[in-house]
C-alpha cells in the first residue's frame, strides 16, 4: 500500500493522552483518505452521544491527509479538516493546501483525531516520532502570522526544514462562529468556522516537522504520468489563467454571464468592476508569485500595499471569493482595502466569504434602517465606504459592539436585528454562499440547497462541471449538453457529488490545479500511489457512500427538506442584466434530485438508500432519533 | 448546419461587427493598447479574418493567411456569433476546445474587460446593418 504514512494520532486534550493508531489496509481501500477516513472516524465517535453543541468537548476534530497528499504533483498538496459546525450547526468541513498536509505525512502520520478540551491554551508539537502537548499560554492572543514566527523562533528550527504551522487567532479564541484555520500565514481552512472549535477546546496551534518522504505504491509508473500529465497541463488555458492571475481571472470572465454577485446580489453587472480585476490588481497591489507542496501551478498571489490607509506588508493576495465578497458584494472598488481585508481576517484567523457576506448584509440593513450609526460606534456601512468596511472586519474579529452581533453569523445577527433583515441573508443552513451565482447557472443552486455544510461551491463538482472549468466526457451519468435552465440539473448534481466525494474530499485533489485531469486520469493516479486496483465504478460507489454519510450526519444534526431552500435573496429575479428574469426551479430539482439519490420527501436518506450504502450504523442512529 | 449558410454572409457579419468595434475608441483604444495582432480561423464555415491592434488604427483584413499573428483564436462561426452575444461559457468552451486560443495567455485575458461592452453592440449591429436575420441566439 503506497502514498500513506500508516497511523493516525488520536489526541484526547482532556486526558492530555496521545496515542499512536495503525491505518487499516481495508480501511484505506473502502474509504481511500481524506474526509473519506474523516466522516467514518466522526461517526464512529459520536454514536452513542450523537447530539452535542459544536462547542462541546465532544465534538471531534479531525485533520486528514489524502493518499496524494505528500506526493510532488500538481494539485495534490491539499488536505482536510471537519467537526460539527459551530456556524451551522450542522456537519462541518474544509479543505486547505499548502505544506502542513504534506509535512504531516512526512512526520509519519495520515491524519489526528483531537477530542475533549484543555484547561488551559495548548498547542501540538509533532517532530516525527516525537509527539507533545505544550503549553500555549504565552500565544494566547495573538494574531496567526505572529504566532508562526514566534512558535517557528521559540522553537529554534532552523531556516532550511522548520516545519510549518496551523493556528487560530484572536476570532477562533473568541469564538467568532466563522473563524478560520490558518496554516503558516494564509492558507485558510475557512468555511464552516472550524477555528472556533479549537478556541473551544483551547488549541491554538500545531507545529509539524517531517523528515520523512510519501511513497508512491508504483514510482516508476508515477514518473512516466508525470510525463505524460506535463503536456496536458501545457495545453490548457485554464492553468495558463491560473498562473498569470490565480483565481481572480473570475473578475473578468464570470461578469459575462452574470455570475458574480453585486452589492449583496442586487445586480450582476457594476461600471466599476474593471478597479477589481486583474489588470489592477497586477497594477496596484501585486507582490509575486507563491505555490503549495509540490504543484507547478503556483495561482496563489502575493499582495503588498505600500502606502495610505490600507497599508500592507506583502502576504497573501486575496484570491477570487474574497475580491468578490469584501469588493464587488459591498460595492467597494478599493483593491488596496479588499487586500486589507484580507489580511485582517488572515491574522485575525477568519473565513473571509462568510466576513465579507454578514459586512455586506449589514450594509443592507444599515441602508434599510435596521442598524442605526449609534449601533455601529458611528461607522456610516454605506455601500463602497472601504474605510468602514475595513473598521468593521476588526470589530468583528474583536467581538467589538456590533462586530460581536455579526461574529454570531448573518443568519443569527438577522434573527437579532428582526424586521425585514432576514430577506438580506445570503446563507443556506446558516452558511453565506460563495460568490457564484445560481441565477447564471442553476444546478449552483441545487449544488448550494442540498450540501451538507450549506451554501458551498466545492461540496461537489457541480461547480466546476457546469461552470465549465472541468470537462469529464468520461464520467457515466453527465449530459454532453445541458439544456438551459433547471432541467436535469439533479442528475448533473449527483454524479458531480459522487465524483467530486472522491476527487476533492479523499483523494484529496485541488479543484484548480487538478481542473485538466479526466476521471480516467484521476483513477490512473489513484492506483498508481496507492497500489489499489480501483475502478471507476467502485471509486463513485465510494463517494455516492460519502455523500450519503455526510448528509446524514447532517440530517442526524436536524437538517431537512426546508433547509434545502435558498434564501430569498438568491431567488430573486433581477430585471436587467446576463441573467435577467432567471431563477432557479428549486421545487423541480429538489424533487428529482431526492428521488434520484433515495431520500424521503423531507430530504434525509431512506433506509433503504442506507443499506443499500453499507451505513447500517447511521439507520440505526435515524431510528434511535 | 448552422446559423450562417455560406462563408460569404459570415464573412459580411463579422468583418463589418469589427471594423464597427474599430472605430468604437471606448473598445478600439484599448485594443490597440494591447498591440495584438489576432487572427480568427472560423469554421462551418470557413473564414479567416485578422485583426490587427499593432498599428495606429486597427486593421481588419480578411483572408488574410499570412500575417504573423500572436494570438491565434479558432472557433465554429455559431460559437463566434453566441460569444459576441456574450452568450458563450467562455471557460467551458476552452476546456471543450469549442475555442482554441494559442498564445500568450495573460495578454489574451487583458482583452476580456476590453471587448465587454460589444457584447450589447453585437445585437444592436446586426440590427442596423441589415443583418436583423441573425439577431438570433
Amino acid at each position: 500500500m503506497g502514498g500513506y504514512a500508516g497511523q493516525f494520532l488520536q489526541i484526547d486534550l482532556t486526558a492530555g493522552t496521545i496515542t499512536k493508531l495503525p491505518l487499516d489496509k481495508a480501511f484505506a481501500r473502502n474509504h481511500i483518505g481524506g474526509l473519506g477516513f474523516s466522516a467514518e472516524l466522526f461517526l464512529e465517535h459520536i454514536k452513542n452521544k450523537p447530539h452535542f453543541d459544536a462547542y462541546a468537548p465532544e465534538n471531534p476534530f479531525i485533520v486528514m491527509t489524502g493518499p496524494l497528499t505528500g506526493i510532488p504533483l500538481n494539485g495534490a498538496a491539499r488536505w482536510t479538516v471537519c467537526a460539527k459546525s459551530p456556524l451551522t450547526g450542522f456537519w462541518g468541513d474544509a479543505n486547505v493546501g499548502g505544506y502542513f498536509g504534506a509535512e504531516l505525512k512526512c512526520a509519519g502520520y495520515d491524519g489526528m483525531i483531537i477530542t475533549g478540551a484543555a484547561p488551559s491554551p495548548v498547542y501540538i508539537y509533532i517532530h516525527d516520532e516525537l509527539v507533545e502537548l505544550r503549553d500555549a499560554s504565552q500565544y494566547w492572543g495573538l494574531d496567526t502570522y505572529t504566532v508562526n514566527d514566534r512558535l517557528l523562533a521559540d522553537l529554534g528550527v532552523d531556516a532550511k526544514h522548520q516545519g510549518h504551522t496551523l493556528s487560530i487567532g484572536p476570532a477562533g479564541e473568541g469564538l467568532v462562529r466563522f473563524a478560520a484555520l490558518i496554516h503558516n500565514k494564509g492558507h485558510a481552512a475557512g468555511r464552516t468556522g472550524l477555528g472556533a472549535v479549537w478556541g473551544s477546546k483551547k488549541l491554538k496551534a500545531i507545529y509539524v516537522c517531517g523528515s520523512g518522504k510519501v511513497k508512491p505504491a508504483h514510482p516508476a509508473r508515477l514518473k512516466q504520468l508525470r510525463g505524460e500529465l506535463k503536456d496536458l497541463y501545457a495545453e490548457s488555458i485554464g492553468i495558463a489563467a491560473m498562473r498569470a492571475t490565480g483565481t481572480v481571472t473570475h473578475m473578468d470572465v464570470g461578469i459575462i454571464s452574470g455570475d458574480i454577485p453585486i452589492k449583496n446580489w442586487n445586480q450582476t453587472d457594476w461600471d466599476q468592476i474593471n478597479e477589481l480585476g486583474p489588470a489592477a490588481i497586477e497594477e496596484k497591489i501585486h507582490a509575486g508569485h507563491r505555490t503549495c507542496f509540490g504543484c507547478g501551478v503556483a495561482c496563489k498571489k502575493d499582495a503588498r500595499v505600500p502606502g495610505g490607509p490600507f497599508k500592507m506588508e506583502k502576504g497573501p493576495a486575496p484570491e477570487y471569493e474574497t475580491v468578490a465578497v469584501f469588493g464587488t458584494m459591498c460595492l467597494n472598488p478599493s483593491i488596496e482595502s479588499v487586500a486589507k481585508a484580507n489580511e485582517i481576517c488572515n491574522r485575525m484567523g477568519m473565513d473571509t466569504i462568510s466576513c465579507g457576506a454578514t459586512i455586506a448584509f449589514a450594509i443592507e440593513c444599515f441602508e434599510h434602517g435596521l442598524i442605526r450609526a449609534a449601533d455601529t460606534d458611528g461607522l456610516q456601512l454605506a455601500w463602497g465606504n472601504s474605510e468602514a468596511i475595513i473598521a468593521l472586519t476588526e470589530k468583528i474579529g474583536k467581538k467589538e459592539g456590533i462586530g460581536a452581533v455579526l461574529a454570531e453569523g448573518s443568519a443569527r445577527a438577522a434573527a437579532h436585528f428582526g424586521g425585514q433583515a432576514a430577506d438580506f441573508l445570503t446563507t443556506v443552513k446558516g452558511l453565506e454562499a460563495p460568490m457564484h451565482d445560481p441565477r447564471n447557472a442553476h444546478g449552483f443552486g441545487l449544488a448550494y440547497g442540498v450540501s451538507p455544510r450549506g451554501a458551498c461551491h466545492e461540496a461537489s463538482l457541480t461547480f466546476e462541471v457546469e461552470g465549465g472549468t472541468f470537462y469529464l466526457p468520461d464520467l457515466p451519468g453527465l449530459t454532453a449538453e445541458l439544456p438551459p435552465g433547471s432541467q436535469d440539473r439533479a442528475q448533473l448534481n449527483v454524479v458531480c457529488q459522487d465524483y467530486g466525494m472522491v476527487f476533492s474530499h479523499c483523494a484529496v485533489f485541488c479543484n484548480l490545479g487538478g481542473m485538466p485531469l479526466t476521471a480516467t486520469r484521476t483513477v490512473e493516479i489513484l492506483n498508481c500511489v496507492t497500489g489499489f486496483d480501483y475502478t471507476l465504478e467502485e471509486l463513485l460507489a465510494i463517494g455516492r457512500r460519502l455523500w450519503l454519510l455526510k448528509r446524514g450526519i447532517t440530517g442526524l444534526f436536524g437538517a431537512r427538506r426546508k433547509d434545502d431552500q435558498l434564501p430569498k435573496k438568491l431567488m430573486q429575479p433581477l430585471p436587467e442584466g446576463p441573467t435577467a428574469g432567471s431563477t432557479p426551479d428549486m421545487e423541480l430539482m429538489l424533487a428529482e434530485f431526492y428521488k434520484i439519490r433515495g431520500l424521503t420527501e423531507d430530504g434525509v436518506p431512506t433506509p433503504v438508500t442506507l443499506a443499500a450504502n453499507r451505513l447500517e450504523q447511521l439507520a440505526e442512529l435515524f431510528k434511535q432519533a | 448546419m448552422g446559423l450562417f449558410a455560406n462563408s460569404e454572409d459570415f464573412e459580411k457579419v463579422i468583418v463589418g461587427f469589427f471594423n464597427l468595434v474599430a472605430e468604437t475608441p471606448e473598445v478600439a483604444d484599448k485594443l490597440l493598447a494591447s498591440k495584438l495582432v489576432i487572427r480568427f480561423n472560423y469554421h462551418d464555415p470557413e473564414v479567416v479574418v485578422v485583426v490587427d491592434c499593432s498599428q495606429e488604427k486597427i486593421q481588419v483584413r480578411s483572408g488574410d493567411k499570412e500575417a504573423q499573428a500572436i494570438v491565434e483564436m479558432s472557433m465554429s462561426a455559431d460559437i463566434a456569433h453566441k460569444f459576441w452575444f456574450g452568450k458563450v461559457n467562455l471557460t467551458m468552451a476552452l476546456a471543450r476546445r469549442q475555442m482554441i486560443a494559442k498564445g500568450p495567455v495573460p495578454k489574451i485575458l487583458k482583452l476580456l474587460p476590453a471587448i465587454r461592452p460589444t457584447y450589447t453592440m453585437y445585437p444592436r449591429y446586426l440590427d442596423t446593418s441589415g443583418h436583423s436575420n441573425y439577431n438570433v441566439h
